[in-house]
Formats: structure tokens, sequence, C-alpha cells
């Protein structure tokens, strides 16, 4: 009993963790500049091929991957910026919404077919991973679900400081708040954009390498954490982070345990049910404040 | 002044409309006497269905602003229930493509009910997993429903999906022909989904919609019920995707997991965007200029994805209101043109006749 009980934390807490690295890139976005961006997806996949590319093809050290596939990750948002955001924030304001979905929609599907072209559609190893486990008594830690919680634990941290205590951070979450005072402020908003796209493109990176040491490299891969960090992010309220966090590991390990009584293939129609059931309760989200927009 | 130009404008519209659609009408007719090959045919039969959908998604997104990413699992849900209740009752094809989209419609007031209460991107995240979930139970279903001779059945037909249900008669109808029969059946559902639409839009209903999409909080405001239109505009939508489905089904003789594909859906929504988000006739044009460089792109086999993929994002952002609405501005440009030229003249004239 302990050891069901116990498998079925670690693999929730492992998932949780993973969700909430996919989630808090999404969020961050959405938050700051009302963008949903369908083409994370295929950043996290980028990521995790790039780290393949740089150890298993080149032969670099581990480090030097997984810095790579940061970089990749980060590059990408920036390009994401400056070739298609950019020119979408000079239309209507009205339409942003709706056109910056379609557009990352359409560089989504190209990205993950581009990876399929170069790479293949087998699946691959992801180099960087830990093999083993940690013994405690009765139960078994294996150390690749330790790294990536702690991996995940320390990228919070970092994110955390980076938005509570940097200037960068303050300008974020000044533009998050009201985009037009901090405008007016003298915060440069189309700069925090970028930046704030290039974190996002870089904690997509670290994801997908992570969801990839889990489980094999395929270009899909970052589909099934995105479409669920998407049900996380609306059940936490879009854009509010600490929210996204813990929805992220209660929802996983309610996975975790659905899957375990249910059968694989229940896990995800009961995240939605839990979801459709919050959001008729409270249809911004747990914690997303209700909005009044003005005309 | 203005207000005569601008109802003058109207009927003009509606004009160019009618003299469209007569155009189109006898252009479908004379289609089939014009292409000899199976396969082109066969390829058009197949882009009418993209059409028919594309429509409706423009008729939910592009004029009711409800962004639905559930498209496919509707045209999916139509096609399936008529597959079913063939298989399973053993009904005529014909008489189970109403039940089908009815049954599609029911599914889509259950999405309505659960999503519609949100706004713009919620809702697009939620029908996106709602489609995903539908998939992922479709594929991932083992367990057996009927025994078919020493196969096991499943009840949603599984990975495989369902075959040999009976098809819309016109094989033993038209024999040899009968690809030209289903040409004139989807054809007909084609012009009269269009017709139907067209009348939605330029009803009152379809004013409300608009409203709802351009200003939903005036809209609501001067007493339209948001929930309920756009709970009714998703119900018509999926009747109409449903019945599709239906004939889709029909058509191929066979219905799978396949088309609530993530790539199928962003086919419509590629339709969609490149010929014209919330024009009448966007879906169709858009429809055959991607039909067209998809066959193109045949060529180049696997870069096919690659190739919609930028064209949808390309053509976001070049021409966010499609090639209609680019026809639209060139046409306004050269009328504007024209009246400037017609005014600068009259003003050269003018000093010329005072100096006189």
């Amino acid at each position: 009993m302990l050891d069901i009980l116990t498998a079925i934390l670690i693999a929730g807490l492992t998932t949780g963790a993973l969700y909430a690295l996919a989630t808090v890139g999404l969020s961050l976005v959405w938050g700051s500049m009302g963008m949903l961006n369908m083409a994370h997806a295929a950043m996290l996949t980028l990521g995790g091929y790039s780290a393949f590319t740089l150890c298993t093809v080149l032969g670099l050290p581990v480090i030097v991957g997984f810095a790579g596939a940061i970089l990749v990750g980060a590059v990408a948002g920036g390009l994401l910026y400056v070739l298609i955001v950019r020119n979408l924030l000079k239309t209507d304001k009205a339409t942003f919404e709706s056109n910056v979905m379609i557009a990352t929609v359409g560089i989504g599907i190209a990205l993950e077919n581009a990876i399929l072209l170069t790479y293949g559609g087998q699946p691959l190893k992801q180099p960087i991973s830990a093999t083993g486990s940690f013994i405690l008594g009765p139960v078994s830690l294996p150390y690749q679900n330790m790294l990536i919680v702690l991996v995940v634990i320390a990228l919070m941290a970092v994110i955390a400081l980076l938005l509570g205590r940097t200037r960068m951070g303050r300008a974020i979450r000044a533009t998050a708040q009201n985009r037009e005072a901090a405008q007016l402020m003298g915060v440069a908003v189309n700069s925090v954009y970028f930046q704030v796209l290039v974190l996002s493109g870089a904690i997509a990176g670290i994801c997908g390498v992570m969801v990839s040491s889990m489980t094999q490299l395929s270009p899909p891969l970052g589909n099934d954490p995105m479409l669920k960090a998407f049900i996380m992010c609306v059940v936490a309220g879009l854009g509010n982070l600490p929210g996204a966090v813990a929805a992220a590991f209660g929802l996983a390990l309610l996975e975790a345990f659905v899957q375990y009584v249910a059968g694989a293939r229940w896990g995800f129609p009961t995240l939605l049910f839990v979801v459709i059931a919050v959001l008729i309760w409270r249809p911004a989200g747990l914690f997303g404040r209700v909005q009044i927009r003005r005309m | 002044m203005n207000k005569t130009s601008s109802s003058k404008g109207m009927s003009g519209n509606a004009r160019i409309d009618l003299f469209v659609s007569l155009l189109l009408i006898a252009a479908a007719i004379a289609l089939p006497f014009m292409i000899d090959s199976r396969y082109v045919l066969g390829q058009i039969v197949l882009a009418l269905f993209y059409a028919t959908i594309a429509s409706q998604w423009n008729l939910l997104f592009g004029f009711a602003g409800v962004f639905s990413l559930a498209q496919m699992a509707m045209f999916a849900f139509g096609g399936y229930a008529t597959a079913m209740i063939c298989f399973y009752f053993g009904w005529n094809v014909w008489a189970a493509l109403l039940p089908g989209a009815l049954s599609a419609v029911v599914f889509s007031l259950v999405v309505g009910l659960a999503c519609l209460r949100l706004t713009g991107v919620y809702v697009a995240l939620l029908t996106l997993a709602i489609a995903q979930t539908m998939y992922l139970l479709i594929v991932t279903d083992t367990e057996c429903f009927i025994m078919v001779g020493s196969i096991c059945r499943q009840f949603t037909g599984g990975a495989v999906g369902f075959a040999r249900f009976g098809d819309l008669g016109t094989r033993a109808l038209l024999k040899g022909q009968w690809l030209v029969g289903n040409y004139a059946i989807i054809a007909t559902l084609f012009a009269v989904t269009m017709v139907v639409t067209y009348i939605i839009v330029k009803s009152p209903i379809g004013l409300a919609f608009r409203a709802l999409k351009d200003n939903p909080g005036y809209a609501v405001a001067r007493g339209v019920n948001q929930f309920q239109a756009q709970l009714l505009v998703f119900g018509i939508s999926a009747f109409f995707t449903g019945l599709a489905g239906g004939f889709y089904a029909a058509h191929f003789q066979a219905i799978g997991p396949g088309i609530l594909s993530m790539s199928q859906l962003m086919f419509i929504i590629a339709i969609t965007v490149v010929g014209g988000v919330g024009t009448f006739w966007g879906p169709l044009v858009g429809t055959i200029v991607l039909v067209a460089a998809d066959e193109l792109m045949r060529e180049a086999g696997e870069f096919r994805t690659l190739g919609l993929g930028l064209i949808i994002a390309l053509s976001i952002l070049l021409m966010p209101k499609g090639l209609v609405g680019r026809l639209g501005d060139l046409l306004s440009w050269l009328r504007h043109r024209n009246r400037a030229a017609a005014s600068a003249i009259t003003f050269q004239e003018k000093p010329a006749t005072t100096g006189k």
C-alpha cells in the first residue's frame, strides 16, 4: 500500500514539476502581454532537440547541452517577437488576441514540422538524464525524478527573484498590471515584451529537456504537456504565476491518482472535467480576479 | 448624402453577392462536364467539405466572435453519429444523416453550456481540450463492444473507425458515374449551407452576433443576451458541420479518428484566415487557394505541413482580413482614386471657367 502511494506521489510530483514549468512559461506571456503562445509546445520540443544535437551529435558535455537548450529557446522567443508579435502589435488592438493566437499556431506547426524533417520521426534518447535510484528504506526514489524536481524548484526560485527583485522584473509586473500606466511612467513596453518572450523561450527550452528526459525525444513531444499546461493556466486564472504552480502540482497529483485507479486513458478527461466544473463555479479561474473591462 | 450612398453600397454588395452566387452555380453545374479526371473531381468534393466546415467556423468566429477550436470535433461527432446509427441499427445512410447532425447539435450545446460563460482565449483553450479528449478517448478505446465475426469491435470504432456501413446510394443508381452524383449532393449541401448562413448573417440575430463580436459590453447593454446568442450560433454552426460530417462519412464510406487531428483543424483555420475572417466569401476563396496550394505542394511532399504553417502565419501578418478583405481594400482604393481623379478634374475645370 505504501509503495503504491509513494509511486503515485513521486509520479505526481515529477509531472507536476514539469507542468509547472510549462505553465509558468505560458502564464508569464499571457499575464504581461495578453498573448496566448500556441507555439510554446514547439519551443519545448526545440529545446529538447538542441540538447540532443549538442550532446549526442557533437559530443559536447552535458552542461553545454543544457545551456544550449536554454539559449536556443531564448533565441526562438526573441525571433517570435521580432518577426511576428512586433508586427501584430502595430495592427488593431482588438484583434491582437485572436490574431496572435492564429499566427503562433502556424509558427508552431511549421516549427514542429521542420524538426520532423530535420531529425526524422523516430524517437531519440535524451542524453541529459540520470539513471539509478536512491533507496530509502522501502521507498526508492529515481535520481531522474529528483533531478527534475530540484531543477524546477531552482528555476522557480530564479524566476521569482527575477520578477520580484530586479528592475526588469518590476517593469514586467508593472506592464502586466496596467500597460498604459506603465508606459506613461516611462517603461519601454516593447522591450518588456521582448524580454518576456525571451524569458519564456528559455524556460520552454529547459522544460523541453526535462520532459524529454522522462520520455523520449519526438517531434510532437511538447504537445501533451502544453495541452495540460493550458488547462492548468485556465484553472488558476490566466496570468497568475503562483496560482499556476499550485494548480500544476494539484492537478498532476490528481492525474497520477486517477491514472492509477482508473487506467491511463481517463487521466486527461478527468482533468478536463475538474476544470470545467471549476470554471462554471468561478469563470475567471480559482485564483483569477474578475476583470471589468472598460469599453 | 452620406446615408444614401451607404445604403446604395449595401444594395450594391447584395447585388455583387447575387452575381457571384449565380456565377458559382453555373460553374458548379459546368464542372463535372469539364473534368474527366476522377482524382480531380474527388479532390473537389473534398474541397467542398472543407469549404462547408470553414464557412461554419467563419460564422462562429468571424461573425459571432466565438473562438472555438472544437469545429472538427463537431464534424467528427456528426460523422461518427451517422456512421454508428447505420452500423449498429442498420439504418439507411439518408435516414441517419439528420439524427447525426442533431446529435452534433446536442453535443455542441453541452460543450457550449460548459464553455460559453467564458470569453475569448478561455473558450479556445477549453474547446481545444475537449476536442483532444474526444480524440484520445476514441483512439485508446480497446474494450470490446460487440463481436463482428471473430473481430472485436469497440463502441467508438477505436483507432480504426467505422467502414462499410452504407453509402449515399449513388453507386447503385449511377454505376460508373457515382462520383458525379456524390459531387452533386455535396455541392447542394454546400450551397444550402451558404444560403442559410447568408440569411442568418443578414438577419437581426446575425446583427446581434456581430454586435457581440465588435463590442460585447455595448451589445449586452443594448439588450442582447450574450450567452443565449452565442449558444444559438454554436448550435447552428454545429448543425451544418455535423451534417457535413455525416455526408463525409457516407461519401468516403468510412470515418476514423484521423479527422480529429490537429492538422485538419489547422487546415480549416488556415482556409478561413487566408480567405478572410468575417467575410462571407472568405472561406470559399480560402478553400480554392489553399487546396490548390496543397496540390502544388504535394510535389514537394514532406514540406506540405511546413508550408501550411508558414502560410497561416504570413497571411495573418500581411493580410489580417484575408484575400477577400484585401480585394475589398483594392476596390475601395480604386473607387477612391476614381473619385479623386473626378474631383481633380472638376477642380481643374473651375478656375478655368472663372478665368474666362
